[in-house]
């Protein structure tokens, strides 16, 4: 990127993955990098920024998207989508800098760790994809009956998506809406297709006596398989921190 | 008796299995099944004693007619007794898995009336899971010793992990403690199982189904029995040589019955059997061998510092390591640098030569290595030195939080505080 133009200005987007490509595409025409860019909802006008929105076009991003499968790798794409879906600052600069030198310069962009940007996305992706498969154990659903689970989350991260597509291929036929309640978002399935959107309202019915008998028994057996000589509170804790407890029903009666 | 009661009996009874690992099988999900299995494994909560639960780990039932001394389910403790139906089994296992509490189901049992009965009903189990409820989770399950070769391939076809337990590591042992049990009887399925799994993998078209996708492993307990670490990690070693073993576990032994041929431990030796496991890595991922770290001076390994370090020490002519110049095992062997630092290394190496600065940018963690590596020809810092006693009080000084400290305890001017008869003696005769 050493031929690169740097100008002075802030690119806005709409907060999709097709609008942050869109920007990839239109800085790797003109070879020119922005200063920043920023997610238009969550963007408060600066007097110093020089802002430009960029309005997603789908068949730019199209391009890109089967681009950076062709000509860097697959795993680019990968490591681009899971750092897009973090709560990182700077993600946006940080994915369009990784994807631009690594159109220049091919798969060997996932080798250069000592740069900084690609150490940012590659780390990143690690860190959500940790907090994604962690979520893939912790998660409870509730039987609300009508052939339907419900599941509250709260990650720090916006995994929804991936952790839907994972339940979607154990429990195919099972309809269950997955509640990430730090975004208010909500995964639905039908046993066909699914949807991300705001949650709609939703009180928690009152459950069913079966389910109240399975999460009795599975309380039960979570105290039971403990070996009381090894306590270890504090290991127990590294692998589970207190902030997963209040949607885990193991732990919901506080301890001891 | 209901579900809850046997589950409470039946989970109690099991616990002392270490093993819960769901990993190793990439069973696909079919058409209106339930589950699939993930390569990976994954962990669904941590019990109170930090180990991961991610298997509903239950016995069929607990009713055992050996009598083992070291076992809380021997036939002359006296113990609640309880037995699941296959089905209750089956349903429990659905039911928790459709709620993602577990990750797959982990069944054992004693042996009830003859291995062979034992083993038909856990098939039963199994097969209204794998054929009723069309369920693709994971499955682990534990083979009878002594139960017949027919059994074993039948159970085999439909789970994804199968082991026998060794748990004690050498022929006096067994002779002393299970009496009952066999040393052929425990190895030869073992054998016969490893067996199976290589000639099903060759043709795999041939046979159609998975036999053992995750492979087998087994268990050993560690402080019931005078064994040295050096005699239980070569046994390890073997097996995962000979047998090609998944796992080994290493389970410390908790005093759960009194007998005169059993030690009596007031905690189960957690650092010895953490020692273990750390050398268990060391043989499978980092290229070492037994003799390596152990010998028969040294037959125990030292609690101060883990194996790798305790290796490195013995062997200072081998350091310091260039990092930018040695190989992928040659990197392994450096104290601190595991698996995932040294593949980082040799990647971020092809781009350019790397100084301790970059080390650190690339997450490698260099508080024990830095001792041992130098980069570009440079040590870490100046004042280091190949020296057996400054490097070694340097690790312990890091490692001091970690370790059990020594008891002191605050003096205080106020105990004894009453005048005893001999102060009275001496204040009469005036000396005090």
């Amino acid at each position: 990127m050493s031929n690169w133009k740097f100008i002075n200005k802030t690119y806005l987007y709409d907060g999709t993955f097709d609008g942050l490509l869109t920007i990839v595409f239109n800085c790797y025409s003109t070879k020119t990098l922005p200063q920043n860019v920023e997610n238009e909802q969550n963007y408060t006008n600066n007097f110093l920024d020089n802002t430009t929105f960029i309005q997603t076009d789908y068949e730019k991003s199209d391009r890109v998207f089967k681009g950076i499968e062709k000509n860097i790798c697959y795993d680019a794409l990968y490591n681009s989508y899971y750092t897009f879906l973090s709560n990182e600052k700077n993600k946006e600069i940080n994915i369009l800098k990784y994807l631009c030198s690594g159109f220049d310069i091919g798969p060997k962009i996932n080798t250069m760790l000592t740069s900084s940007y690609v150490y940012k996305v590659i780390s990143t992706k690690k860190r959500v994809y940790g907090e994604c498969h962690r979520f893939k154990g912790l998660l409870r659903f509730i039987d609300v009956g009508n052939n339907l689970f419900y599941s509250s989350i709260h990650p720090d991260n916006n995994i929804i998506e991936p952790l839907g597509h994972h339940f979607i291929s154990r429990l195919p036929t099972q309809n269950f809406i997955i509640h990430d309640k730090n975004r208010n978002i909500a995964f639905l399935y039908n046993g066909k297709t699914y949807k991300i959107e705001q949650m709609p309202k939703f009180v928690l019915p009152d459950v069913s006596d079966d389910e109240k008998l399975y999460q009795e028994l599975w309380k039960s057996f979570f105290k039971s398989v403990t070996i009381n000589e090894r306590t270890n509170r504090r290991c127990q804790m590294q692998f589970m921190p207190k902030k997963y407890w209040k949607d885990l029903i193991e732990e919901q009666k506080g301890h001891d | 008796m209901d579900t809850l009661e046997k589950l409470k009996i039946l989970s109690d009874a099991a616990k002392y299995d270490a093993s819960c690992s769901s990993s190793g099988s990439n069973r696909k999900n079919t058409n209106n099944g339930i589950g699939n299995g993930h390569n990976s494994g994954i962990c669904h909560t941590w019990g109170a004693d930090g180990r991961c639960i991610s298997l509903l780990k239950i016995l069929l039932s607990n009713c055992c007619i050996y009598d083992c001394k070291y076992c809380i389910n021997r036939c002359t403790n006296t113990v609640k007794r309880a037995t699941f139906t296959p089905k209750e089994v089956a349903d429990l296992t659905i039911n928790f898995y459709k709620r993602n509490y577990i990750e797959g189901l982990f069944l054992s049992s004693a042996v009830i009336k003859s291995p062979d009965h034992t083993m038909e009903m856990l098939i039963q189990a199994v097969t209204i899971l794998r054929k009723d409820y069309n369920f693709n989770g994971y499955i682990h399950c534990k083979t009878i010793p002594g139960c017949s070769k027919e059994l074993i391939d039948k159970l085999g076809n439909l789970v994804d992990r199968m082991s026998i337990n060794i748990e004690l590591p050498s022929n006096d042992s067994l002779k002393l403690l299970a009496p009952q049990k066999e040393k052929t009887g425990i190895l030869e399925p073992m054998s016969y199982i490893s067996n199976n799994i290589k000639i099903k993998k060759i043709d795999k078209s041939k046979f159609k189904t998975n036999f053992v996708p995750a492979g087998q492993t087994t268990q050993l307990i560690v402080g019931a029995t005078p064994e040295s670490d050096l005699k239980i990690l070569k046994l390890s070693e073997n097996l995962y040589k000979k047998l090609s073993l998944k796992r080994v576990y290493y389970s410390a032994y908790v005093s759960v019955n009194q007998d005169t041929n059993l030690p009596t431990l007031e905690k189960p030796p957690l650092l010895r059997e953490n020692r273990l496991y750390q050398a268990d890595w060391l043989l499978r991922y980092y290229g070492f061998e037994a003799d390596e770290l152990l010998n028969e001076t040294h037959p125990n390994f030292n609690t101060l510092l883990d194996p790798k370090c305790d290796w490195a020490l013995r062997n200072l002519d081998k350091f310091p390591i260039e990092i930018n110049s040695a190989s992928y095992f040659t990197l392994l062997r450096i104290p601190g640098i595991g698996v995932i630092s040294a593949k980082k290394i040799i990647t971020a190496r092809r781009n350019f030569n790397l100084d301790f600065v970059a080390l650190k940018k690339l997450g490698v963690v260099l508080k024990r290595a830095q001792f041992f590596i130098t980069c570009k020809g440079k040590y870490y810092d100046k004042v280091y030195k190949m020296n057996h006693s400054f490097i070694e009080t340097n690790l312990l000084s890091q490692e001091r939080l970690i370790l059990p400290k020594p008891q002191f305890k605050q003096l205080s001017l106020f105990d004894n505080l009453l005048p005893t008869k001999e102060d009275k003696i001496k204040c009469l005769t005036g000396s005090l």
